[in-house]
């Protein structure tokens, strides 16, 4: 008789290839494409929006006739210190007309025009009204007045250079701290993403088996165990495919697109070839394990809607489950991330973000060593679940080993 | 070696929730013989072989299947076709046939070379590479058939498997389980079409309302009622009544009796010197049909059944 691996990978075989061999799988794989294309021009569409309306936003000062000069030399010095991103809105210098603060009030409610601040009176003591959240503008203009009063005391011109820095740029060989953190909550997410997205496929396979009546020949020819794991293996080597594509086609966009190379210099603690490897074994541990529940679940309902209906309560506890790693990921060492680390559903993710932040890797040995044994637990409770539950074989206390099974 | 039938069961009981489904059924088919399970529909048929098979676990009794108390130990030399016919939609014939062949523990290559010469044996020869979805119903089945046997088990198990099919599939059907005979194999079937097992069976058990009413041959099933007899005197008369035994009944042409346990003879004589002449005379033993009918009537009489 067969090993339950041998049973399991004939039936994986049959799964896998009834999923690539058909023409639905080049769409699957390309899905994220239409993704990435939405997200492209929806992205577009919203930088033209900012864009638009930042050039509308503007910052006024409503001053005398003399002081314009001072005041448009004075926010040209301004400008310079900050980047091109950080700066305020435009100035606009209005000639003082017969009630500033009227007028500066008018001129930020209006709904024909976009004043985000607006400076009025003597520019030792002046005026500032600004939106609600314009607080930056105001302390903008505050600064302008500043300067301009600076540079009428001491005569040294505006934007005078005073002190003269040598500046020294030093490349690090390892990541910072932040670094390491912005690495743990992308892997957290990337492969919880990735494990939602693909796992989810699991769920409506033996409730499709079910329709088609061919779980009555599974069962009757192989253990339920060998079932379950086949269908897990064989839609996982699927994700595989899926994951490779899209981890081939990201790495040469790293190595292609300018800029986007910095993103090789997020290093995580353990080393960036240990840390793919370890993303790439707790991505398949979490896919097992989501996937195992999922199965279990879907092999409950009766009809798709039931599946849908079941598998929700599964993606609001594993949402949750991403939620917690990713609170631990921003916490090394905390209860909270010890607790993730050892909780089974949500270990793969809280030990990849360990990955990012720690360099020990034996913790990670232990790791997936305790999240194989409850892949196990897991595939053997669902299959439990489905003789009591679907084939009505046996009892919950024989099928768990609280009591003894009649059978000789 | 154990010295037990290949399918052997003593006292098989079965739950579902509430409801006791198999009541203490006992098996036993020789082996290299086609034997029977026949009974009504809801009678435990289905339950009872899926026990047998180690799909579900029986509450009570004992059961083993070539001589293995876990059925799981017979996995590769049993062939099973379930009464819920099952194959994916989009898989081709050939390959659906290797991967139950895969399933018991055959090669696939080798389920793939044998699964093209047994339809071209089956005359499917034509559809060896179709996708299921794309054949008849009854081609379907036959290739579900086909795939219970690729891998030429001891013990063919089969539920309800003329269902469904045509006379003319029926007919290849038989052949099948004859020539699986033939070779060795014990085949087991469960059917509610007496025809089928009284062409086919040499042993038999009816079920109904979860026990067993009946094992034996077709024969000493079929002699649990007594003989049918009709008469077509040449010369009809007002005495032919009083020369057959009571209870005869006359459709204006034809007498039809009861003929009596040891009887017959004594019966035929006095109609020969009854001058009234023998224009027809049968005597024949009812078919399995009718002591199917009279075996369940019986049970359901003595109020195990449900009316």
């Amino acid at each position: 008789m067969k090993s339950l691996f041998s049973y399991s990978l004939i039936i994986a075989r049959r799964d896998f290839l009834a999923v690539v061999a058909t023409p639905a799988f080049l769409l699957f794989l390309l899905a994220p494409l239409f993704m990435i294309v939405l997200a492209a021009l929806g992205g577009s569409g919203a930088s033209q929006v900012a864009v638009t309306s930042a050039n509308a936003a503007r910052i006024a000062v409503i001053a005398a006739p003399a002081d314009v000069e001072d005041i448009k030399a004075a926010d040209t010095a301004l400008r310079g210190l900050t980047g091109r991103f950080a700066g305020p809105p435009e100035l606009e210098v209005i000639v003082t007309k017969a009630d500033p603060t009227k007028e500066a009030e008018a001129l930020i409610i209006s709904p024909k025009t976009d004043y985000y601040a607006v400076m009025h009176g003597p520019l030792d003591k002046p005026s500032i009204a600004h939106r609600e959240l314009a607080r930056n503008s105001a302390a903008f203009l505050s600064s302008l007045a500043n300067e301009v009063m600076r540079e009428r005391k001491t005569g040294t011109g505006f934007g005078a250079e005073l002190s003269k820095p040598t500046l020294t740029a030093i490349q690090r060989n390892e990541s910072s701290a932040g670094g390491r953190q912005m690495t743990a909550y992308l892997s957290v997410f990337v492969v919880f993403f990735l494990t939602l997205l693909l796992a989810g496929q699991a769920v409506g396979m033996l409730a499709e088996e079910k329709s088609n009546k061919v779980i009555e020949i599974l069962a009757a020819a192989v253990p339920l165990e060998a079932v379950f794991l086949g269908k897990l293996v064989g839609m996982f080597g699927v994700a595989v495919l899926f994951v490779t594509f899209w981890a081939s086609m990201a790495g040469l966009a790293v190595l292609a697109i300018p800029g986007l190379a910095r993103l090789a210099t997020l290093a995580p603690a353990v080393g960036l070839p240990t840390f793919i490897a370890l993303c790439a074994l707790y991505f398949t541990m979490a896919y097992m394990l989501l996937g195992a529940v999922f199965l279990g679940v879907g092999g409950q309902a009766g009809t798709m809607r039931e599946v849908q209906m079941l598998s929700l309560p599964v993606t609001i506890f594993m949402v949750a489950m991403f939620g917690m790693s990713s609170a631990g990921a921003n916490s090394p060492g905390s209860t909270l991330a010890t607790f993730t680390q050892w909780f089974p559903f949500s270990s793969p993710y809280a030990m990849t973000a360990r990955a990012a932040t720690d360099p020990a890797v034996l913790p990670h040995i232990m790791a997936l060593a305790w999240q194989a044994i409850w892949v196990a637990i897991t595939i053997w409770v669902a299959a439990r679940l489905f003789r009591v539950g679907v084939l009505k074989s046996g009892s919950w206390k024989s099928a768990f080993g609280f009591g003894r099974s009649a059978a000789n | 070696m154990s010295s037990l039938p290949p399918v052997w069961a003593e006292g098989l009981i079965k739950y579902f929730g509430k409801q006791q489904a198999v009541k203490g059924v006992s098996l036993s088919a020789p082996e290299g013989q086609i034997y029977g399970v026949l009974g009504p529909n809801g009678a435990g048929k289905t339950t009872t072989l899926r026990m047998m098979l180690g799909i579900i676990d029986p509450d009570g009794g004992e059961r083993r299947l070539l001589g293995e108390s876990n059925p799981r130990n017979a996995n590769n030399r049993v062939g099973y076709l379930p009464e819920e016919r099952g194959l994916y939609p989009g898989m081709k014939a050939r390959e659906a046939i290797a991967f139950m062949g895969a399933l018991r523990g055959l090669e696939w290559a080798e389920g793939r070379k044998r699964a093209g010469v047994m339809m071209e044996e089956a005359g499917l020869g034509h559809a060896t590479d179709k996708k299921i979805r794309q054949m008849s119903k009854g081609m379907a089945q036959l290739v579900q058939l086909l795939g219970s046997i690729v891998h030429k088990p001891d013990l063919i198990v089969l539920d309800e498997p003329f269902s469904g099919l045509d006379p003319v599939n029926q007919e290849h059907l038989e052949s099948l389980i004859k020539a699986e005979q033939k070779r060795g194999a014990t085949i087991l079937f469960s059917t509610h079409v007496m025809a089928h097992a009284e062409r086919l069976c040499a042993g038999l058990s009816i079920i109904a309302g979860g026990l067993v009413r009946f094992q034996g041959t077709v024969d000493e099933a079929r002699g649990r009622l007594p003989m049918r007899g009709s008469y077509t005197p040449s010369q009809d008369g007002s005495d032919v009544a009083g020369l057959l035994p009571a209870g005869a009944i006359h459709d204006g042409r034809v007498w039809r009796f009861t003929v009596p346990e040891g009887g017959a003879e004594t019966l035929v004589q006095g109609l020969l010197a009854s001058g009234h002449g023998i224009a027809g005379l049968t005597m024949e033993r009812p078919g399995l049909h009718d002591a199917f009918v009279s075996i369940v009537q019986q049970a359901r009489a003595e109020g195990e059944l449900a009316a």
